[in-house]
C-alpha cells in the first residue's frame, strides 16, 4: 500500500528566537497509509495538534519534510493553498467556526473557494450533508438555529465538501454523548470507505480509537512514543500510563486480572473478546 | 438522618422553539438532594441536564413547580435581589468550558473575583484564596496568567474561584468534557474532595459513565423526564434502559452482566473497575 502522507525528520519550535521558544516536534519521522483509518494519541502539549498543522500547511516545517502522495507540499510555496483542498482539517469544536447566514453557504464556502460551478458546489454540498447525517431541510437555516451536535456535523460537512484525499479530525466526538459520538465515528468510517481516502483521528478516547482505528500513532514529549496496530499498542499499558494516557476500560480489567496471578490473554480491548477469553477461563476448570 | 438541602417539586421548563412553538425541556420533575450527598445527573444531549443546573441556581425561573434551596422557596416571584444573590452565594456553579470563566490576568486574582464582590475584607480574601488555590492544587500557580495554563488547570482554578464565595453546594455542568484524561482525571479528584472534606454537596453533570459511577447516586434524565434515580449499581443495572436513552454503561459493568447471561454466578456490585476484577477473580478461584 502506498503512503498518504510521509513526514521525514519534521522540526518546529513554537515563538522561534524568543525567550519562550518551546519545540512542538522534534525530528518526526512518520507515514500513514492510504485508505486507513488512523488514530493520533497524546496528552495536552504532546504536538498532536502542531502535527496535523503541518499536514495541510498551517504550519511550516523548521526542518524536515512533509510529502503527499510522495510529493513535498512546500515544493511550491505558492501553491499551497492547493494542498488544503487536498487535506481537509476540521478543527476541535468546528462548530464555533461556522460564520455563514446559512448552513447551505457555510458548507459551499469551500467548494466555491476551489472555483467549482454552482451546479457542482450544490451536489457537494447535498453528498456531504448527507454524509454526516445532516438533514437537508436544516441547509437553509441559520447555524443559530441548530442543536451543539447538528452544527459539529455542519462543520464536518464543510470539510467534507472539498472531497479531501486526506481527512483530518481533532476531537470530532468531543462534548458528545454516546449515542452522538457513535454516530460521528460511523459516519467518518463510512466516508472513509465509500470515498477511499484516508483519514486520522486525533483524540483522547482509548475506546473509541480502539473501535474505529486501523493503526495508532502515540505521541508524547514532541515525539512519537509508539506506532502500530490498536492491539500492539494497548498490551504496553506502563508505557501509555506513564506518559498520562488510558489504556481501554477492558484492556485494564484483563491486565489486573493478569496480575492477580490469572493466565489469560491481555491484548482484547473489546467487551466480546474479553467476554470470550474469560469464558474460555470457565470452561477450562 | 440526613437533612434535605435541594427540594424541587413539579418542575417543568417552558422554552421558545425557533419554529414558533414551545417545546418542554423538562417535565414534572420530582427529587431531593441531602446536604452532603454527591449527585450525579446523566442524560444525552438535549435530555434537560443544563437547563435542570441553570433552574437550581435561578439562571432560569420555571415555568411550573417550586424548587426550595435549604427550605426557602427560590421560585418565589417576589425574591428580591439580595435573595437571589444569597442564592447564587450558596449554591455555586462550575461551566463547561474552561475558557468562558475566568476573569481576571492573573490567576489569584481571578479567585478573589468572587468573595470581592461579596464585599470580604482584604485579609479575609487573602486568607480565602490561599485555601482554596491550595485545595484544588494551584497554589504555585497564583502569579500565573490564566491563558497559558492547560484546561484541566483552568478548570481548578474556576473550582477555586467558586469555592472562594464559600457555597454549600457546588453544581459542575459538564465541567470535564472539554480536558483530556489526565485534566478530567484532577479535576474529579477536587471534586471528590471538596464533597468528602468540606462536606459540599455536589451535583454533577456529565455523561461520562465512569465519572458518574463515583457518585453516591445517580439520576438519569431521558427528555426531560426523570427516569432512573439510585446508587450507581441500581442504575447500572438499568442496561437496556439506559441504551435507550443513548447511554452506554461502563465496559466493566456491561461485561460482568454478559458474563452472568451466560450463567456464571458473580455476585456482588460491579461499578467500578476494581469491583468488577474482584467479583472475576473471587468467582475464578472458588472453581
Amino acid at each position: 500500500m502506498s503512503d498518504k502522507i510521509t513526514v521525514e525528520n519534521l522540526s518546529y519550535f513554537h515563538a522561534r528566537k524568543t525567550p519562550y521558544e518551546i519545540k512542538a516536534l522534534d525530528g518526526i519521522d512518520l507515514n500513514i497509509q492510504s485508505g486507513t483509518v488512523t488514530g493520533l494519541i497524546g496528552h495536552t502539549g504532546s504536538g498532536k495538534s502542531t502535527l496535523v498543522q503541518m499536514f495541510n500547511g498551517l504550519l511550516r516545517p523548521y526542518e524536515g519534510r512533509v510529502l503527499l502522495d510522495g510529493a513535498d507540499i512546500w515544493a511550491k510555496p505558492k501553491d499551497i493553498n492547493k494542498i488544503r483542498f487536498r487535506v481537509g482539517l476540521v478543527m476541535q469544536y468546528p462548530e464555533y467556526q461556522l460564520f455563514e447566514e446559512t448552513i447551505y453557504k457555510d458548507i459551499a464556502y469551500g467548494p466555491k473557494n476551489m472555483g467549482l460551478s454552482d451546479d457542482e458546489i450544490r451536489e457537494r454540498v447535498l453528498e456531504a450533508a448527507d454524509f454526516v447525517g445532516l438533514d437537508r431541510e436544516l441547509l437553509d437555516k441559520s447555524p443559530f438555529d441548530l442543536s451543539g451536535g447538528q452544527k459539529r456535523r455542519a462543520a464536518i460537512a464543510g470539510i467534507i465538501a472539498m472531497r479531501p484525499e486526506l481527512l483530518i479530525l481533532d476531537e470530532p466526538a468531543a462534548g458528545l454523548d454516546p449515542r452522538g459520538r457513535d454516530a460521528i465515528f460511523n459516519n467518518i468510517v463510512e466516508y472513509q470507505k465509500k470515498s477511499g481516502s484516508t483519514v486520522l483521528i486525533v483524540s483522547h478516547s482509548m475506546e473509541d480509537m480502539a473501535r474505529y482505528c486501523d493503526r495508532l500513532i502515540v505521541m508524547s514529549g514532541a515525539k512519537i512514543l509508539l506506532e502500530g496496530e490498536c492491539r500492539e499498542i494497548f498490551t504496553r499499558a506502563d508505557e501509555l500510563s506513564a506518559v498520562g494516557l488510558d489504556v481501554p476500560q477492558i484492556t485494564r480489567l484483563m491486565l489486573a486480572l493478569k496480575e492477580k496471578g490469572i493466565e489469560l490473554d491481555t491484548s482484547v480491548f473489546t467487551v466480546e473478546e474479553a467476554l470470550e477469553e474469560i469464558l474460555r477461563l470457565y470452561q477450562d476448570k | 438522618m440526613a437533612e434535605t438541602f435541594i427540594k424541587v417539586e413539579n418542575l417543568s421548563y417552558l422554552y421558545d422553539a425557533d419554529d414558533g412553538n414551545t417545546r418542554k425541556a423538562l417535565k414534572d420533575l420530582s427529587f431531593e438532594i441531602n446536604k452532603g450527598e454527591f449527585v450525579a445527573i446523566l442524560g444525552h444531549n438535549g435530555s434537560g441536564k443544563s437547563t435542570l443546573a441553570k433552574l437550581l441556581n435561578i439562571i432560569l425561573t420555571p415555568t411550573e413547580g417550586k424548587i426550595f434551596v435549604g427550605g426557602k422557596d427560590v421560585t418565589d416571584q417576589n425574591m428580591s435581589d439580595e435573595d437571589i444573590l444569597a442564592l447564587r452565594k450558596t449554591v455555586g456553579m462550575v461551566f463547561q468550558n474552561p475558557d468562558n470563566q475566568l476573569v481576571a490576568t492573573i490567576v489569584e486574582d481571578d479567585v478573589a473575583f468572587g468573595p470581592e464582590n461579596l464585599g470580604v475584607s482584604s485579609p479575609d480574601i487573602r486568607k480565602r484564596v490561599d485555601e482554596v488555590l491550595g485545595y484544588v492544587g494551584m497554589t504555585e500557580y497564583a502569579k500565573h496568567e490564566p491563558h497559558r495554563l492547560s484546561g484541566g488547570q483552568k478548570q481548578r482554578v474556576a473550582i477555586a474561584g467558586v469555592m472562594a464565595m464559600m457555597p454549600e453546594c457546588i453544581i459542575f455542568d459538564e465541567s470535564t468534557a472539554m480536558l483530556d484524561p489526565l485534566g478530567r482525571k484532577d479535576v474529579m479528584e477536587a471534586i471528590e474532595r471538596l464533597n468528602r472534606d468540606k462536606g459540599i454537596t455536589v451535583i454533577m453533570i456529565t455523561h461520562y459513565m465512569d465519572e458518574a459511577a463515583r457518585a453516591d447516586r445517580v439520576i438519569v434524565l431521558d427528555d426531560g423526564r426523570l427516569i432512573l434515580d439510585g446508587t450507581p449499581s441500581e442504575v447500572f443495572e438499568e442496561e437496556e434502559r439506559l441504551r435507550e436513552c443513548g447511554l452506554a454503561i461502563p465496559q466493566c459493568t456491561e461485561l460482568i452482566h454478559k458474563l452472568r447471561a451466560e450463567g456464571i454466578s458473580l455476585e456482588g456490585e460491579c461499578v467500578s473497575l476494581e469491583d468488577c476484577v474482584a467479583l472475576i477473580e473471587r468467582s475464578l478461584k472458588k472453581q
